[in-house]
C-alpha cells in the first residue's frame, strides 16, 4: 500500500489539479509501478461511480412565500407619523392620568406642614422652646407659692375681674379653626383637565384607525 | 438568466428575482442534502430552510460563485440538522400489521433496494453509493459529494467548505479509498463497466 502522501497525489492527478511538473513526475513513475497504478485506478473508479450518480428531481418545488420570508407590505410615507402621533398621545395620556392620580397627594403633603404651624399655636422662625418653657413653668411658680401661701383678697378680686379660665381659654381654642378656616380652600381641580384627556384619547383612536386602514390597503394591493 | 441582475433585485427585497433562483439551483441544493444527510424528507426541509435563510442573508453576498454560497449555506442547514439529530435522536415509529402489530421486517431492516428483483439497477446503485456515503465521517463525506457528486473543483470546494486546500486535497483522497472499499461489497450491484473495470485493475 502507498503511503498517504502518494495517495493524495495521484486523487489530485485524477482531477488535474496537480502542477504541471508534479503531473509529469507522477506519470514517470507509474510505467514502472503497477501499485501505483492500482491505486489510481481504485480512485478513478470510485469518482467515476459517484459521478454516474443520478442526480434526483427535486419532489417539490423550493419557491418562497412572503409568508415564508416575514415579508410584510410596503406602507405608506406618512404610516410613521401616525405610528408616532399615537405611541406620544398614549404616553402622555399615560402621564396625564398619573399625574391626575398623585396632585392630590402631593398637595395634601405639601399642606401637612402649615397645619403643623397652625395647630400648634403659630409658628416660629427660630426652633420652638415650648416644651423647654412648659417644663421650667413649674420650677418658677412652686417657690412662688411657698412664698406666699394664702391668696389675698385682693389677688381674688382682682381674679374675679378678670374673666373666667374657661372664658380665656375658649378664643385660643377657636384660634386654629379659624386660622384653618381663613386658609384658601383646596382645589379639587385636576391637575390636567378632562378635555386634554378626551383630545389625547381622540388622537390615538382615530391615527389608530387611520393606521388599520393604511395596512388594509396595503396589504390588498401587496397582494 | 441573467444571474447577476437577479442577485441585484434579490438583495433589494425581491422575492420574484429569488425565486427565479431558486428554481435555477433547487436540484442541486436538495440532491446536496440528500448526500449528506441520506434522508429525503430532510433534504426537502433543509433546502427549504437553506433558500429561506439564503434570502434573509441574500445581503451578505458580496460576488463570486452563487452556487458555491448557496452550497455552503445548504451545508450548513445539513450540519444543523446533524447535530440537531446527534443530541436528539429519534427512531421512526414501525410500521403495523392490520392486527395493530409491529411489523417484523420493517422497511429500514430488509430494504428493498438491495434485492434486485425489487428495484431498477440505478436505484441499487444510488443505493449502494448512499449507504457507502454515510459510513464516512461527515467532513469527508461533505467533500466527496461537493468534488465528486456536484462537480465542484478544488478551489470551489474549498471555499465552500471553508477548509485548506491541501486538507481538501487529503479528504477527498481518503473518502475516495474508503468509498471503493465500502462499494467492494456491492460488487453484483454495480453496473457491469465497473466490475469489469475492477477485474481488470485488480
Amino acid at each position: 500500500m502507498k503511503n498517504f502522501r502518494e495517495i493524495a497525489l495521484l486523487s489530485s492527478y485524477l482531477d488535474e489539479e496537480l502542477n504541471t511538473t508534479e503531473a509529469a513526475q507522477l506519470e514517470a513513475r507509474l510505467p514502472s509501478d503497477p501499485e501505483l497504478v492500482s491505486v489510481l485506478n481504485d480512485l478513478r473508479a470510485a469518482r467515476d461511480i459517484l459521478r454516474k450518480l443520478p442526480a434526483r428531481k427535486t419532489p417539490r418545488n423550493f419557491v418562497l412565500t412572503r409568508k415564508m420570508v416575514g415579508l410584510k407590505p410596503p406602507l405608506p410615507r406618512s404610516y410613521p407619523i401616525f405610528r408616532f402621533s399615537t405611541a406620544l398621545a398614549t404616553i402622555l395620556l399615560a402621564i396625564s392620568f398619573a399625574a391626575n392620580l398623585l396632585t392630590p397627594q402631593i398637595r395634601f403633603a405639601a399642606s401637612a406642614p402649615q397645619a403643623v404651624y397652625g395647630f400648634g399655636g403659630g409658628g416660629c422662625e427660630e426652633p420652638c422652646g415650648g416644651d423647654t418653657a412648659a417644663a421650667e413653668a413649674p420650677a418658677t411658680e412652686a417657690p412662688l407659692l411657698e412664698v406666699a401661701p394664702a391668696p389675698s383678697t385682693d389677688n381674688a378680686t382682682t381674679r374675679e375681674g378678670e374673666p373666667p379660665a374657661d372664658a380665656m381659654q375658649m378664643p385660643k381654642e377657636a384660634e386654629p379653626e379659624s386660622m384653618v378656616a381663613a386658609q384658601p380652600p383646596a382645589r379639587n381641580e385636576a391637575f390636567v383637565p378632562l378635555l386634554w384627556q378626551i383630545v389625547l384619547l381622540v388622537i390615538i383612536l382615530l391615527s389608530s384607525l387611520l393606521m388599520w386602514i393604511m395596512r388594509l390597503s396595503a396589504l390588498r394591493k401587496w397582494r | 438568466m441573467d444571474e447577476i441582475a437577479l442577485i441585484n433585485a434579490s438583495q433589494k427585497g425581491d422575492l420574484d428575482s429569488f425565486n427565479s433562483l431558486i428554481l435555477h439551483y433547487q436540484d442541486s441544493v436538495f440532491n446536496t442534502a440528500l448526500r449528506i444527510l441520506g434522508d429525503e424528507d430532510l433534504a426537502q426541509d433543509a433546502a427549504q430552510e437553506t433558500f429561506i435563510s439564503a434570502f434573509r442573508g441574500i445581503s451578505s453576498f458580496r460576488g463570486g460563485s452563487f452556487r458555491a454560497w448557496l452550497t455552503r449555506t445548504v451545508i450548513n442547514a445539513c450540519y444543523d440538522e446533524l447535530r440537531r439529530q446527534k443530541r436528539r435522536p429519534t427512531t421512526p415509529l414501525e410500521p403495523e400489521t392490520r392486527d395493530g402489530e409491529e411489523m417484523d421486517s420493517p422497511k429500514w431492516l430488509a430494504d428493498p433496494n438491495m434485492t434486485p428483483a425489487e428495484k431498477s439497477e440505478a436505484d441499487e446503485l444510488e443505493h449502494a453509493i448512499q449507504h457507502c456515503l454515510e459510513t464516512l465521517p461527515t467532513n469527508f463525506r461533505t467533500v466527496v459529494v461537493l468534488a465528486d457528486i456536484q462537480g465542484l473543483d478544488y478551489s470551489e470546494v474549498a471555499a465552500t467548505a471553508r477548509v485548506p486546500l491541501g486538507t481538501i486535497k487529503s479528504r477527498l483522497a481518503r473518502a475516495r479509498l474508503r468509498l471503493r472499499e465500502c462499494l467492494r461489497g456491492f460488487e453484483e450491484l454495480l453496473p457491469a463497466s465497473f466490475r469489469l473495470e475492477e477485474e481488470s485493475t485488480s
